[in-house]
């Protein structure tokens, strides 16, 4: 323990020299959480989604539909409690195109039997299904927008054309909040019997892709073998998964992004920690005389090393508390809120994971230390001889 | 003026010190060219795709070919416009059906989104690059595809000789591999318009309709003529400006990720050039001062530690950009988010990302020796015989 306090009182021989290092050490801390809460929140809808929903699409491409009748026969399938259906149509709004949101056509009678953490008032939910152009919409996205219900918004579709004199027109009948954290708070859903009756005959009748709850979470593997072999025979064949895979086979698509932000967060922790390195480096340096006194005095060399280790560890801990205790409110109150904000599509969930704290946290002690092993290595290196003769 | 020398040879007394603060700058430049290179590869690959005097007609509305459709009388309409060329008295214009399909990435779990293009014979007419490195042409009217050269060896079936499904039995097979002089069409699977068509089930629809003009100054004629009919419900844009608006997006998306993680990592390798800058100067108060007593004035003396500090990050700007220059050959497969589908690009190192992050290193040794530098300038003559 006195070895400890010992080492650490080094630390204040340059109190503006160690300033510095400690708050690089804060940067890079704050800097790695930022970037590790982005691979967290990229796959977060992917790791916490339900166990007991699974996803049923085209097997062949995910941008052509199944037909709608496929629907009753997934229903049917021993285990399966409640399905609906949605079509992605693609939506923006034609006075604000950069704002960035999903929208769905959706089943109205059975989308919440199976989205059971999107919380829709009873009396608007009513409202929502006896008005075929009404719309649900996520309070994030209605705050956002000014949205409000009764309010009248005309959506354009990249996908489904409406020519300008009947353009698509929604009443906004509800808002649902979220009551899981996968959730994007930022969806428009609307009816997929007021899509269907306006798209050209050929499109008509066709479900984007099918989401179905099973009774027993256990089974949903062999659920969705059961529903994909059901259809195996037809022209169309299915792909079924669970959420969660779903989910994650999309980031397939980002694993490039995904394994670059995992190395320059590493990156950002060798800067630190030659940073580190560097001022315990000087520190020991400037005071080779002290340790060829120590020396002298029947030190041992261990015990020199274990100073300059003690003396940077210090350092790495009490920059890396500090930079952990930062992060929290920068991040969640700060970026976090805005990337839910704007790009909950993406971020549903901006927040640091406990585990991310604690693996920063532990980086900082453990690079803090590698930080000090040649310095240290160094001080047991030398000559007492040597080092009382030399003066800086 | 004191000797450049002087600061050079102070270098090398302190060479470990000096030499972390340089892998510092290093690392920070390293990720900022990478980042600016990989945004500027995808900007080449797409800009490289699109040529002024070609148009594109899209479903108004739809920003990409893969979500746009437009019926197949309506190709004949759009091609016949003025301002479209004539070769051997046909209208050089063709109607194309673009879509995706879900391949395994090789080396990744999960799935990802393959273009395939619908390429009829009359395509020909647009004169596009491309030329058959592997196998052979794909016999028209028949499944075969041939596949972007990019794409061979990544994703599950696209490979010679090996076949993916359009749909149940009905398998296509990979028999050539072309390359179309570093365009996005390298990263996309070309099958026989009809096939694909009757296969997916979208008979009578295009996603497209591509035409090639007189020539580029043809094109406001073009647009005006096709987007007249307000219900038809179409745009027509160049393709470059196409191509610019598909690689806009991402490319954005990466230079914005990559600056703000360059700020970041910038201000930790900033601390580290102060932290040795300092270290300097605290070392060489009996230097400073006999400089001082020589009669160099405080200017020079602040004007020689900043200087100092910037041969300290331009040599790790210098090491930087050779290392981003190094792996500037690595190829990267990731999705387009604005055409949904996955574009293979190779680093581009330009002049101007290097250019910036070199500058970017000179701010780093300005910013950070800057403050050291003028406490250097304060020491006095006095401070050389006290020490």
């Amino acid at each position: 323990m006195n070895t400890l306090v010992l080492s650490a009182r080094n630390l204040s021989r340059n109190r503006f020299r160690t300033g510095l290092t400690v708050l690089g050490v804060v940067v890079a801390m704050l800097a790695f959480l930022a970037l590790r809460t982005v691979i967290y929140s990229w796959t977060v809808a992917a790791e916490v989604a339900p166990k007991d929903r699974l996803v049923t699409r085209n097997k062949v491409t995910f941008i052509m539909p199944l037909p709608k009748h496929y629907v009753e026969r997934v229903k049917q399938t021993p285990g399966v409690k409640a399905t609906t259906f949605a079509n992605w149509f693609g939506g923006r709004d034609p006075n604000n195109e950069r704002e960035m949101f999903s929208t769905l056509a959706v089943d109205t009678n059975t989308i919440f039997e199976v989205y059971t953490e999107m919380k829709v008032p009873e009396e608007q939910l009513a409202t929502w299904k006896q008005d075929r152009t009404g719309a649900i919409v996520g309070d994030v996205i209605a705050k956002k927008m000014g949205w409000k219900l009764g309010d009248k918004v005309t959506l354009i579709s990249g996908i489904y054309f409406a020519p300008p004199d009947s353009p698509w027109t929604f009443t906004i009948r509800g808002i649902y909040a979220a009551t899981a954290r996968s959730v994007d708070r930022s969806t428009f859903m609307f009816h997929w019997n007021y899509l269907n009756d306006r798209v050209p005959e050929i499109a008509r009748d066709q479900a984007g892709w099918l989401i179905s709850r099973v009774t027993d979470p256990s089974q949903t593997a062999n659920i969705s073998q059961a529903i994909d072999r059901m259809f195996d025979d037809r022209d169309i064949q299915t792909a079924s998964q669970d959420e969660r895979s779903f989910n994650a086979s999309f980031l397939a698509s980002f694993s490039a992004v995904l394994k670059a932000i995992d190395i320059v967060s590493i990156v950002i922790l060798c800067i630190m920690m030659l940073v580190l390195g560097n001022t315990i480096a000087m520190g020991v340096r400037e005071r080779t005389n002290e340790y060829g006194v120590l020396r002298a005095l029947g030190f041992s060399r261990n015990y020199l090393a274990t100073l300059v280790v003690g003396e940077s560890v210090s350092a790495g801990i009490v920059g890396g508390v500090a930079g952990v205790a930062l992060a929290y409110p920068l991040i969640e109150n700060g970026i976090g809120r805005w990337l839910e904000e704007n790009m909950g599509m993406y971020f549903p969930f901006f927040r640091i994971a406990p585990g991310t704290a604690l693996l920063a946290l532990a980086f900082a002690v453990t690079l803090s230390a590698v930080a000090a092993l040649i310095p240290a290595w160094r001080v047991t290196q030398l000559d007492v001889i040597d080092a009382l003769r030399r003066v800086e | 003026m004191i000797p450049l020398k002087y600061n050079i040879r102070s270098l090398w007394v302190r060479k470990t010190s000096n030499l972390l603060a340089v892998f510092g700058v290093a690392l920070v430049v390293f990720v900022l060219a990478t980042a600016l290179m990989l945004s500027a590869g995808i900007k080449k690959t797409l800009g490289a795709t699109g040529h002024d005097d070609v148009a594109i007609v899209i479903r108004k509305g739809s920003e990409a070919e893969l979500a746009s459709s437009i019926e197949d009388p309506t190709v004949g309409l759009v091609t016949s416009q003025p301002g479209v060329a004539q070769v051997n008295g046909r209208a050089a214009g063709v109607g194309e059906t673009v879509l995706v399909v879900a391949l395994e990435k090789n080396g990744a779990a999960g799935f990802t989104n393959i273009q395939v293009r619908g390429v009829a014979p009359e395509a020909t007419l647009l004169s596009r690059p491309f030329t058959i490195i592997k196998g052979r042409s794909a016999k028209p009217g028949s499944d075969e595809v041939v596949i972007g050269k990019r794409l061979e060896g990544r994703f599950r079936g696209l490979e010679l000789g090996k076949s993916f499904d359009m749909r149940r039995n009905r398998p296509a097979t990979v028999v050539g591999v072309f390359s179309a002089q570093g365009t996005s069409y390298e990263s996309e699977v070309w099958a026989d318009a009809e096939t694909l068509r009757s296969a997916f089930g979208r008979p009578g629809l295009v996603s497209s309709i591509r035409v090639r003009l007189n020539s580029a100054s043809a094109f406001e004629g073009f647009r005006a003529a096709v987007e007249q009919d307000k219900r038809m419900g179409l745009e027509a844009i160049t393709e470059r400006k196409y191509y610019d608006r598909l690689s806009e997006g991402t490319s954005l998306f990466i230079t914005v990720l990559g600056s703000v993680i360059a700020v970041f990592c910038s201000l930790g390798a900033m601390i580290g050039a102060m932290i040795t800058m300092y270290g300097a100067v605290s070392n060489r108060v009996r230097e400073i001062g006999t400089l001082r007593a020589l009669g160099f004035p405080r200017v020079q003396v602040l004007a020689s530690f900043v200087i100092e500090s910037l041969i300290l990050s331009a040599a790790g700007g210098v090491l930087g950009c050779l290392g981003a220059v190094a792996i500037g050959s690595v190829e990267i497969s990731m999705m387009n988010f604005a055409s949904w589908s996955e574009v293979v690009f190779r680093l581009d190192p330009t002049p101007q990302a290097l250019g910036i992050a070199l500058v970017s290193a000179g701010f780093m040794g300005l910013l950070g020796g800057l403050l050291p530098a003028l406490r250097a300038a304060r020491v006095t003559a006095l401070a050389a015989m006290r020490g």
